[in-house]
């Protein structure tokens, strides 16, 4: 037998004689037919022609053949529905068969086969086999379920296989249990809030038996599943705790980093003072070692949950250094992943060692490594104080081996080394000027640049130094040109008379001949600060600078806790949230880690204050307003973040983008934030601000208004150009799409509803609005397909509220592709009314001439507070009373800054009406009234403590389900 | 949840395809094979995001085993599973090649659909599956006794397999089929070993990482007890025995074994299934309990003109009845060096300058225990500056220790239950490699 022989090219007539040779009577023929036709299909020919031939051979009772069959027949029914008809007779014989293998095959092959015709015929046998006595027929069953749930989700629903599925979970085989919680897990997820899944203590214990007994990767199911569970408090915690732990030492890494995953979670619940915590905390170490003696891939995907880990619990790790010492045969991904977690793991016990390390890998032949080595020499001794005079030695030696891409890192890390030590190495400024020829990559210039500019009464060539860099200025890039622009005036305030005429011609070659927007703002800044007051804007470049933190690369909080739920997913590998990769509503919703035990921590937990409406958003790492703002004065000094491998795009756009947030800064806090969330999160984050600039620059520039507001203190500058401007910027920010500043009520962003993926092309994003009383849906209709589109058309289902279309869908033109449109449409609130979960969850469908596309989304309950809501200060008196107690519920606002007033302002123009003010010990208490489109009346009472930025807010409702979402609406129409 | 599976050659070739969830069209296998193909050295290949599907593979065999999903599985469990599906792959048609696989792809194809259903992972153990394989091995040529001999551990071309013949890498396991294969079982105790050795000559970082594999092509075995060392020591408190003991920080083990006999006599109990399976793993970091097998005295100058002399003496602390294979020396030098003229003490060493990767090579075929061998390398570096004399360094080794474990670790004894009838074979084989073993200078 050769091995050609399944894989010959196909000839004419090779499909007629594998007809003749598979109706043949030999049976050993037909199976070598079989073969060759799935051989053929394998490399990709189409043999579907055959099909009818091929389903002839299905009976038999040789079970290899059979198999065979079967395989042809997953592959080919969808493509031949009727004929797949034809198979039916024998899959629903085969069920019965009382060789549980064949009863298995059966059931699993009709699973794979997604013909609507079929799955009809599939319900009886797949009833009969979830019962079957053989647990083999039974897991196939189970897993059979998940199948035609992904077909059919209300078949599976009416015919009750939920139900029995659940009853496996007590199944008295492990591998039962394991594929039955499989199942239910992915359809759970499917359906996020139903309750699939009811997780329990008998549950979980019945898990955790089973967990014990079956395979490996049955375990790594009921691990996964485990982690989903929030234990009621920490002594059950522990108790999980304690008998996952023993996982930890399996020999399948998977299994391994789904126990982490699960002790990661749950430790979160244990009081740290528990001597359990420390037992726990070193039973973790050793087996994320061991993985590190994987293959380089392994060992990668081990690194990058590390990563995490060391972020979360450095306290897991800190002794373990040694195993992230670079091997000189890992693969240059492994080593930079490896020296990210050593400088996580650096600390003044053992930073000598550290220190050796990164000094050996400085010499190395690899770039990359070299240079991430030596900014990680820069980042230690930013983090441990005590090591920053050797690691400024260090790089010393390093320059001084000429090796120019060396010397470049160096020169940038040190620039983050004089801020984070003022007035402490600048003894070393004159080794950094004699590199100053050297210097060709725009980061290392621009931090040359910065130094030269930052020290300029030290250095007493400062002016010449600059002005050969200003020879060249057209040819720098923005990154140099800016940060020349600042240091030349730094130079200039500090050494006035000598430099009067370098500063000039770096403004008109900032302001006149350049293109670029963001220089020649700057330099108009400039120019109009020195020309009226130069103490003030000596104040204002000069001023001291904040100092840079110690870790400035860490993954922001919140994403961290959601990855660190993903442990061991892909997520720990990108470092970004499922939503970001995960297409379809699976995996979209936000893992918490549980809140620690504990009544008074656990107000204070930050998962509190993330449960704000806008979560569906991508979190993304705002810089606090002080380093935007410390930022604008120090112009493009980008923090060291820029050494992060994982985001240098992002990073680098930020700080590209710097003098730009740091405008807007200037122009209004509120929407300033937006701005850069919007940044971050817009596929083509540029566009907007090459939108905005252009025109800003225009203003300031021309209007003599703003002349006059430069002429005031440099402190008054911000609000008074504001004021100024104020009025131009809604437009302005209107562009960047619906993040203008609020004139009436406050309307969320639009948000993407449905990924043109889903809807053959379509893609809608929209939100919600109430203008003067009539509530709108926004809709952004894009065309991302080939055809033109037409007639649209909407529905809703039926939802708590009733909202309903108050008219058709006008879109009057055909959507042509590439085309966007924004429609308006009118809602009313007397439609059909049925409890949704979440509340305000509304699911819509749209038709077009290609399809009907469904899809869900929330609206924010403000929408249906109305107008007239405004109650008699008795009647709430007596409302208020009549409330039982039971129904009041309190939550925090965290960081709002408004005083009492303006928050009530705020909230009325969102029909939160406040009925009465009392003050109490210089706390405000305001009482107020919303009613809601159905009648339902809410009353809530607000605590502002003078100076304090957190409101108390207490609600109280006969529904007393609306609280949660009053309370988002509180946090999203305060903060915006 | 695996979307798909297929097997790819390095040209591209389908071997194998299969859909487990219909979510993604075939197209994908092209879009994963461009993916891969236009990956360059520095980017981890572990996970490739195309277009909402993300591609897990290995590399094995030569052929490229690949994964796609759309979810968000673990990527562990998936690398996991592919390796496993590569090494069953192997056991059930004797080689992983690429003939192999396409002679054998119904059988594949029915492996595929037993170990996943629907994407869910359902088992991979050998016992388990022989219960539902149908088809039959085809093996490319008769398996011959005479060919072992030729391969080594991790199919390494070894001197070592003249010892013994090595875990039979060419032959498929005979499930239920009778004898033919003979009765013969391989314990392998494979050790590697990182070292950093400082300039100074202090050792900075010791780390092996170890494993016992068994390979069983018994029909009949029930049960295997492994004894090892009594005084063996787990953690780094515990302390066993007089003397010398063995000991390691950690150790797991194949969910297979058995335990109860492993704390008081250190005895692995365990059912082979056929075909090959790590029984224990264990690591032990820093505290070595011997001293590192070599040490190096280098010595770097610079001569009249652009010369470097490059003088190094190697010393190999091994027993003098051990001997070390295979070793080569690997020392980075400068940049710009153009020639290299050498003296080697004996005539089956030699050594090459590797100007692709700035860095000069020595090989030593045999270095027996005890011994110390010194080389002269004399390298011609136009524009040689002080700085360049930094370029040199630090020194990497690689190596082969046949019949050694640097643990200490021994295999007392092998017994098997119930006894087997005639010739049964028992092979204990013990090597230690070099993983990372760099000496700075």
């Amino acid at each position: 037998m050769t091995d050609s022989k399944y894989f010959t090219t196909t000839k004419k007539g090779e499909i007629f004689e594998l007809k003749a040779e598979l109706n043949s009577d030999k049976k050993e023929k037909k199976k070598e037919a079989v073969k060759k036709v799935i051989a053929s299909m394998t490399v990709g020919k189409d043999v579907s022609a055959l099909f009818p031939d091929v389903v002839n051979c299905m009976q038999t009772d040789n079970l290899e053949l059979k198999k065979l069959v079967y395989l042809y027949l997953m592959n080919y029914a969808k493509s031949q529905p009727d004929m797949a008809i034809m198979a039916v007779n024998t899959f629903v014989k085969d069920c019965e068969d009382p060789n549980p293998l064949i009863r298995a095959l059966a059931v699993r092959t009709m699973g794979c086969i997604r013909v609507d015709k079929i799955t009809e015929y599939l319900c009886e046998p797949l009833r009969k086999c979830l019962k079957d006595e053989d647990p083999y027929v039974r897991k196939t069953a189970a897993v059979c379920v998940a199948k035609l749930h992904d077909i059919n989700a209300q078949l599976v629903e009416d015919q009750g296989f939920l139900d029995t599925l659940k009853d496996l979970i007590s199944d008295s085989n492990p591998m039962v249990v394991a594929n039955a919680v499989a199942a239910l897990s992915e359809i759970a997820e499917s359906h996020p809030n139903s309750n699939l899944l009811d997780l329990n203590p008998q549950s979980i214990n019945k898990l955790l038996t089973a967990l014990n007994e079956c395979t490996e990767w049955g375990q790594i199911f009921i691990l996964d599943c485990l982690a989903n569970y929030t234990p009621r408090d920490d002594r059950e915690s522990q108790s999980i705790c304690e008998r996952v732990t023993p996982r930890l030492s399996h020999a399948n890494s998977a299994v391994v980093l789904s126990a982490v995953k699960v002790l990661m979670k749950f430790m979160e619940m244990l009081p740290k003072d528990l001597d359990y915590y420390g037992t726990l905390l070193k039973k973790l170490a050793p087996p994320l070692v061991t993985l590190l003696s994987a293959e380089p891939e392994l060992q990668y995907v081990a690194l990058r949950n590390i990563n995490l880990i060391v972020q979360k619990r450095p306290e897991i790790l800190k002794h373990e250094m040694k195993v992230f010492f670079v091997k000189y045969n890992d693969p240059i991904y492994v080593k930079l992943e490896k020296l990210d977690i050593m400088i996580r793991l650096a600390s003044q016990a053992n930073i000598a060692q550290v220190l050796a390390e990164l000094k050996e890998y400085a010499t190395e032949v690899d770039v990359d490594f070299v240079r991430k080595a030596v900014r990680a020499i820069g980042r230690c001794a930013i983090k441990v104080e005590q090591s920053a005079e050797r690691c400024v030695s260090t790089l010393l030696d390093l320059i001084q081996t000429k090796v120019n891409y060396v010397v470049q890192e160096a020169i940038v890390v040190i620039k983050d080394i004089f801020r984070k030590y003022p007035n402490k190495y600048e003894s070393v400024i004159a080794t950094l000027c004699e590199n100053l020829d050297s210097l060709d990559e725009p980061e290392a210039r621009a931090a040359m640049i910065w130094i030269v500019g930052e020290y300029a009464e030290r250095i007493d060539n400062a002016d010449e130094l600059l002005e050969s860099f200003l020879e060249g200025f057209h040819d720098e890039s923005t990154q140099v040109q800016l940060q020349l622009l600042t240091a030349i005036v730094k130079l200039f305030l500090k050494k006035p008379t000598e430099t009067q005429e370098l500063v000039q011609q770096v403004l008109s070659l900032a302001t006149q001949d350049s293109d670029n927007p963001d220089l020649r703002d700057r330099g108009y800044i400039y120019w109009r600060l020195l020309s009226t007051d130069p103490v003030a804007a000596k104040e204002v470049v000069l001023a001291e600078k904040p100092l840079i933190s110690e870790e400035t690369d860490l993954i922001e909080p919140t994403l961290l806790d959601e990855l660190i739920c993903h442990i061991g997913t892909l997520a720990s590998v990108y470092h970004k949230p499922p939503s970001a990769f995960v297409e379809g509503s699976r995996g979209v919703q936000h893992k918490r880690l549980p809140a620690r035990a504990g009544s008074g921590e656990s107000t204070e937990s930050p998962d509190v204050g993330q449960s704000v409406g806008g979560a569906d958003a991508p979190p993304a790492v705002i810089p606090s307003q002080g380093d935007l703002l410390g930022d604008l004065l120090n112009l493009d000094l980008a923090p060291p973040a820029t050494t992060v491998p994982a985001v240098p795009a992002s990073m680098q756009m930020g700080a590209m983008d710097l003098l730009g947030g740091g405008l807007d800064s200037l122009m209004g806090d509120e929407s300033e934030t937006h701005n850069i969330h919007q940044r971050m999160e817009s596929p083509s984050p540029q566009s907007l601000s090459e939108y905005s600039h252009p025109e800003l620059g225009g203003d300031i520039g021309g209007s003599p208004a703003i002349g006059a507001g430069m002429g005031a203190p440099p402190a008054v500058m911000p609000a008074s150009l504001n004021a100024a401007v104020g009025g131009g910027l809604g437009d302005l920010f209107d562009l960047g799409g619906g993040v203008g500043m609020p004139t009436g009520a406050f309307i969320p962003p639009k948000t993407l509803w449905l990924p043109a993926m889903k809807a053959k092309g379509l893609e809608i994003s929209g939100t919600f609005a109430r203008r003067s009383g009539v509530l709108q849906m926004d809709l952004s209709l894009t065309n991302k397909a080939l055809s033109v589109m037409s007639d649209f058309a909407i529905q809703f289902n039926r939802n708590s509220f009733g909202l309903a279309p108050a008219g058709p869908l006008q879109v009057l033109t055909p959507l042509t592709p590439n085309q966007t449109i924004d429609v308006a449409l009118p809602l009313s609130t007397v439609g059909p009314i049925m409890k949704m979960e979440p509340l305000t969850n509304l699911q819509v469908a749209v038709k077009n001439n290609i399809d009907v596309f469904y899809f869900s989304c929330q609206y924010p309950i403000s929408i249906l507070f109305v107008e007239d809501g405004k109650m008699d200060r008795q009647v709430f008196l007596a409302t208020w009373k009549d409330i039982p107690n039971d129904n009041e519920a309190q939550f925090q606002i965290k960081d709002c800054h408004l005083n009492s007033d303006a928050a009530t302002n705020k909230l009325q123009s969102s029909n939160i009406f406040t009925i009465a003010k009392r003050t109490v010990d210089g706390q405000d208490m305001l009482y107020q009234s919303i009613k809601l489109t159905n009648g339902i009346w809410i009353l809530a009472e607000l605590r502002v403590q003078a100076g304090s930025p957190n409101y108390v807010l207490s609600v109280k409702c006969r529904a007393s389900e609306v609280s949660q979402f009053v309370y988002q609406c509180y946090e999203l129409v305060l903060k915006n | 949840m695996i979307s798909q599976v297929f097997i790819l050659t390095t040209s591209g070739d389908h071997l194998i395809y299969k859909d487990f969830r219909g979510e993604a069209g075939v197209d994908a296998i092209r879009t994963f094979y461009e993916a891969v193909t236009a990956l360059s050295g520095d980017q981890p290949p572990v996970v490739m995001s195309h277009k909402g599907m993300h591609f897990v593979h290995v590399k094995q065999g030569g052929l490229y085993w690949a994964a796609s999903t759309k979810s968000n599985p673990s990527p562990f469990t998936v690398i996991e599973f592919l390796n496993r599906l590569a090494a069953l792959t192997k056991d059930y048609c004797g080689s992983l090649s690429e003939k192999s696989v396409r002679m054998n792809f119904a059988l594949i194809y029915e492996l595929l659909d037993e170990m996943v259903d629907y994407g869910y992972i359902q088992t991979t153990s050998t016992d388990m599956l022989k219960n539902f394989i149908q088809t039959e091995t085809m093996s490319s040529k008769p398996f011959s006794l005479f060919e072992l001999g030729n391969v080594g551990l991790f199919g390494a071309e070894t001197q070592q397999s003249k010892v013994a013949p090595s875990a039979a890498t060419s032959r498929p396991l005979m499930f239920t089929r009778g004898d033919q294969g003979g009765n013969e079982i391989f314990v392998d105790v494979i050790e590697r070993l990182s070292v950093i050795i400082g300039s100074n000559g202090v050792v900075m970082k010791a780390d092996i990482e170890g494993e016992i594999r068994v390979k069983c092509y018994l029909p009949g075995c029930s049960e295997m007890r492994i004894g090892l060392n009594e005084e063996l020591s787990i953690g780094k408190s515990q302390l066993r025995g007089y003397g010398m003991a063995v000991r390691m920080d950690e150790c797991s083990f194949h969910q297979a074994v058995k335990l109860d006999e492993f704390d008081a006599y250190r005895i692995l109990k365990i059912c082979p299934s056929q075909g090959e399976q790590t029984v224990m793993q264990y690591q032990l970091c820093d505290d070595l309990p011997c001293a590192p097998p070599f040490r190096l005295f280098p010595t770097v100058e610079r001569d009249i003109g652009n010369r470097l002399l490059i003088y190094l003496k190697l010393r190999c602390d091994l027993s003098p009845k051990s001997v070390a294979l295979n070793v080569s020396v690997t020392l980075p030098i400068p940049k710009g060096s153009v020639s290299l003229s050498q003296e080697l003490s004996s005539p089956d060493q030699s050594a090459e300058l590797q100007s692709k990767n700035k860095a000069l090579q020595w090989d030593i075929p045999r270095f027996p225990g005890g011994a110390q061998l010194s080389a002269l390398f004399k390298l011609e570096v136009p524009g040689l500056s002080s700085a360049s004399l930094q370029e040199v360094g630090p020194v990497s080794l690689c190596f082969e220790l046949p019949k050694h474990t640097c643990t200490g670790l021994q295999v007392r004894f092998l017994r098997l239950t119930p006894t087997q009838p005639g010739s049964s074979q028992r092979w204990v084989r013990y090597v230690t490699h070099s993983d990372s073993y760099t000496i700075r200078i």
